[in-house]
């Protein structure tokens, strides 16, 4: 090249001349092809070449043949699946579905091998013609000449059917196969399973479980039945993971589930003898689980046990609390509400795995039947009076804890909780003044847990009478610290001094002691008011208690624990041979009837009758005679005679808690009124109702009619108003 | 005249009988309410002449005349001669109109300051005049507004001084007086009730509230709604009645106050 020429760019021609392609050229080559592809199908692969065969689909799409070779390729393959469709309708029987699943298997051998050859085709060809891809093709074929032909179809849905239906009535079929059939129909796409399978064999098995449900249930108990609709749904549910589609098993269970518990779930609950009622009285953890398992599976299930085992209790509970021999013996009626509540609590925990909303039927159950017994909290506070005197002797700390949290959750159910505080401070005096309590630990754990759920008003005064007691100890070492030398031949006198607004209240009686103790009495009482002025002592002789030394004529010395009143009266005897009650009574001076118990208590039990009386009736009149009776025996050196133990009330006792605790009632609804309308200013009648009643819910249930009388009382005394243009609205008055 | 209509006329007769007004006087106040009577009575009485006529000299006299010997104030014998010269029952209703009017504080007694002021403000200044007025009065209670008013106000001026609330007797007494005015069939058997069952002085919010009751509910207690803010005393009245079979699905079974 001389340097004077121009610069051209390096080229690479194109070749130069072309190449002719022969129509007869393609479909020689086609031939070779659909050759191979019969040779295949034949089973006859192993003599042709893999590289041949590609070159030869790769050309005719090169030169624009694809066309030719995809119909062709049709073609070829429709015969061949139409043999194989005619080999196996011609099975017989059991060999049917072996035959189909042989001849799926051959399909897709070759027709891995023919994508293999086509793959050219498949990449470019169809892509850009948006044809079929080959193996898609293959199996749109399969389906449209195997699967879908006339004589196949039905038979192979029925055969499959067929085959589980003998596995549910206890049969062993070929699960391998099965399972083989069943994926040839997932590959053929999602309509295909579910049209040709899924559809018919949910229907097919909803038939199957509503006839068998059925017999069942007319020939099982409730628990058997469970067992058994328990047993069908774990082997559907086998069933799926070893030969169908994994989705199909919500639906399969679905179908189950609604045959066999939805659609009896009534009848199951109020089988006779075995339904749920007698699965909850007989304890039947397991059964109960299951049926709160399976039923959980279907709408409405867990509502239907609830509403039920709900009624039940109600039921149950209402009964308890209404039955006069239950009533009898309040520790006892407790007793057995404790464990009605730890029966359920353990059905539900080992059988309704702790489900809350069960629990929360249950507390109200418990709520709605302990207070359809006015009486419960005064048997509650006589429970754990009773628990805190002796039944708590030995126990361990702990498991005094579990008695008490069991009782604070009684506790929670009351309504009127104002009338169990009546009692409970009652009887805690009787138990401090007596000095009979167990464990003052016990008494101090108990008045946190009130103090806990109440607030601290509720205990305040509880806590006062404590106070007394420890502040009366210290008061008697001064008095004798200071007396002492003087006293030491006397009588012993222990007082207790009570705060008035603490301690329950008590009408002061008249009494009179015996000399001996009144001197020792006045000689208390300056020394304290000495120290305290400004107060006012009055002796509460009914609440008393005092250990005499007594010689009878028999010779024996006995120490006798007694009430102050016994003490008054066996005193008068060391003047007396014998006396009357007239003359008893005019002595003394206590109140008739508290000195007729007194004395019957004395002359009247076996084994506590110092006494004598005369006649020996039981009844006490004016003109009874009584004297020491100097037969007296007892076992115990120490005899305890006194009445001072807490017990539940009598009738008028009761009417008259009953009265003080509606007085009581009557300032509380007065404050919350006065309270809620200060804030609110105008208010109608309805709402101050409802307000009012939420309000006091914590201590007692507000009767309306009661409400509305205290709101008249306001407008009475200025304190609230009607609204002159609605007379529903009340105003409150600065 | 003339120029009236039959009812204007029948109109203006009643307007004057019960005014003792002119007929012109009649006629302009007529008009001017458009031919109701509330209104002309309105109108008649704000432009007669109030402060005018009223001569205190006269009021002076005539309430001595009434004025008790040893107090200063009109009391019962006072009143029984009022009475008398107004030829009125002391015992009828109007009475207490004339006394709300007057702004008297206790029943059977007015002071010399309730007297004078309460006619001067009538535009009163002779007994003539307080009797023309009368049937005026009367035909107030036939309103309810004005009816309310003096029907509370009855409660303040029927009890006793420094007493909060009404006795028993009276207020039974007051009731009859009233309802025989208001037509309430209920009233006889609601003193029954509270002479059975009550048996203790009347409140003032009762007192005030009875009146609603009657007006509101009626007496078969159709519509009477149990959280309707009724007194506690009137809610134990419907129960009562109900008990005793008077009251029975709504209906009123005890036809007595018909005759």
């Amino acid at each position: 090249m001389s340097s004077g020429q121009k610069k051209r760019n390096f080229q690479i021609e194109a070749f130069k001349h072309k190449v002719v392609v022969d129509p007869k050229y393609a479909e020689k080559t086609w031939k070779v092809l659909e050759h191979a592809i019969h040779e295949i199908y034949n089973h006859n692969a192993s003599g042709l070449s893999f590289e041949e065969l590609y070159r030869n689909a790769y050309n005719m799409v090169l030169h624009k043949y694809g066309e030719k070779l995809y119909s062709g390729l049709v073609s070829t393959m429709t015969f061949h699946l139409q043999t194989m469709s005619k080999s196996i309708e011609a099975a017989h029987g059991g060999s049917f579905l072996e035959e189909l699943n042989s001849k799926w298997s051959d399909h897709n051998k070759a027709l891995q091998m023919i994508r293999d050859i086509l793959m050219y085709m498949d990449r470019t060809f169809i892509p850009s013609t948006r044809k079929t891809p080959v193996h898609e093709l293959g199996l749109n074929l399969w389906r449209d000449n195997v699967v879908h032909s006339d004589k196949i179809q039905t038979r192979l849905l029925n055969t499959i059917l067929e085959l589980i239906l003998r596995e549910r009535t206890g049969e062993v079929i070929n699960r391998g196969l099965m399972r083989n059939i069943i994926k040839m129909l997932m590959d053929l796409g999602a309509s295909v399973y579910q049209e040709d399978f899924e559809k018919p064999f949910l229907d097919v098995s909803a038939d199957f479980y509503r006839v068998e449900s059925q017999e069942f249930i007319e020939c099982s108990d409730c628990g058997d039945y469970l067992k058994k609709a328990e047993r069908r749904l774990n082997e559907e549910i086998e069933r799926v993971s070893h030969y169908l589609d994994v989705k199909s098993e919500a639906k399969i269970t679905n179908v189950v589930e609604k045959e066999m518990i939805a659609n009896h779930m009534l009848g199951l609950v109020h089988m006779e003898n075995s339904g749920l009622v007698k699965m909850l009285l007989d304890d039947k953890f397991e059964d109960l689980g299951r049926m709160y398992n399976l039923f959980r599976r279907v709408p409405n299930g867990l509502s239907t046990i609830r509403d039920v085992m709900t009624s039940h209790i109600r039921d149950t509970g209402k009964q308890l609390v209404t039955d006069p021999e239950k009533s009898k013996n309040p520790v006892e009626f407790v007793e057995c509400l404790l464990e009605k509540r730890d029966k359920y609590d353990k059905i539900i925990s080992l059988a309704f795995g702790n489900d809350k909303t069960f629990q929360n039927a249950l507390n109200s159950s418990f709520e709605y039947f302990i207070n359809l017994n006015p009486r419960s909290p005064e048997y509650i506070s006589l429970f754990v009076d009773d628990k805190l005197r002796k039944g708590l002797k030995g126990v361990k700390e702990e498991d005094i804890e579990l008695i008490l949290d069991k009782v604070m959750m009684l506790f929670r159910y009351l309504q009127e909780k104002d009338v169990f505080e009546k009692y409970y401070k009652q009887h805690l005096a009787k138990r401090l003044l007596s000095g009979k309590t167990v464990s003052d630990d016990a008494e101090r754990s108990l008045i946190v847990k009130l103090k806990t759920e109440c607030g601290y008003q509720f205990t305040s005064k509880l806590e006062g009478m404590f106070t007394d007691m420890k502040t009366s100890q210290d008061t008697m070492q001064g008095f004798y610290a200071t007396y002492g030398a003087e006293l030491a031949n006397g009588p012993t006198l222990v007082v207790q001094v009570l705060t008035t607004g603490s301690w329950p209240t008590q009408s002061s009686v008249t009494c009179n002691l015996p000399s001996e103790m009144l001197a020792l009495c006045e000689k208390f009482r300056s020394y304290y008011l000495g120290t305290h002025t400004g107060r006012r002592l009055s002796w509460q002789t009914n609440m008393g208690t005092a250990d005499l030394r007594a010689t009878f004529g028999n010779g024996q010395k006995y120490e006798l624990n007694v009430s102050t009143y016994q003490m008054c009266v066996l005193m008068l005897f060391n003047g007396a041979d014998s006396l009357s009650y007239r003359e008893i009574e005019q002595a003394t001076e206590i109140p008739s009837s508290d000195l007729k118990r007194c004395l019957q208590s004395l002359a009247c039990v076996k084994g506590k009758n110092v006494l004598r009386k005369e006649p020996m009736s039981k009844d006490i009149v004016e003109d009874d005679g009584f004297s020491v009776n100097d037969k007296f025996t007892s076992k115990l050196r120490k005899v305890k005679i006194g009445t001072v133990v807490a017990q539940k009330e009598s009738e008028p006792e009761k009417q008259e808690t009953r009265q003080r605790v509606e007085e009581d009632r009557k300032p509380q609804i007065e404050a919350a009124i006065v309270r809620i309308m200060k804030s609110r200013r105008v208010l109608d009648h309805n709402n101050i109702i409802a307000e009012v009643t939420k309000q006091l819910q914590s201590r007692f249930l507000a009767n309306p009619g009661e409400i509305k009388k205290r709101i008249e009382s306001l407008i009475e005394r200025d304190f609230l108003e009607r609204d002159n243009a609605d007379r529903r609205l009340y105003r409150y008055l600065a | 005249m003339n120029k009236l209509g039959r009812g204007q006329r029948d109109k203006v007769q009643q307007f004057m009988s019960i005014t003792g007004a002119s007929e012109k006087v009649a006629v302009q106040a007529l008009k001017a309410s458009d031919w109701q009577f509330e209104g002309a009575f309105d109108i008649f009485y704000s432009h007669s002449h109030v402060k005018s006529a009223a001569d205190t000299r006269h009021l002076e006299e005539l309430y001595n005349r009434y004025k008790d010997p040893y107090a200063d104030m009109i009391l019962v014998d006072g009143i029984t001669l009022l009475c008398n010269d107004l030829q009125v029952d002391p015992q009828d209703i109007v009475m207490l109109v004339v006394s709300w009017h007057m702004k008297a504080a206790t029943m059977c007694e007015f002071s010399k300051q309730e007297f004078i002021t309460g006619l001067q403000s009538l535009g009163i200044d002779s007994m003539d005049k307080l009797k023309e007025r009368i049937p005026f009065m009367r035909s107030e209670l036939k309103d309810e507004q004005k009816f309310r008013e003096i029907y509370n106000y009855a409660f303040g001026w029927a009890k006793e001084k420094g007493q909060k609330s009404l006795a028993l007797d009276t207020a039974i007494g007051m009731w009859q007086l009233l309802f025989a005015e208001k037509q309430w069939p209920l009233v006889d058997h609601w003193c029954q009730f509270l002479q059975a069952r009550h048996n203790k002085a009347i409140s003032r919010d009762t007192w005030s509230q009875l009146l609603e009751f009657a007006r509101i509910v009626d007496p078969a207690l159709s519509n009477y709604d149990p959280e309707g803010a009724w007194p506690y005393l009137i809610d134990e009245f419907v129960d009562y009645l109900t008990e005793h079979g008077i009251i029975q699905k709504g209906k009123l079974s005890d036809w007595s106050y018909k005759l």
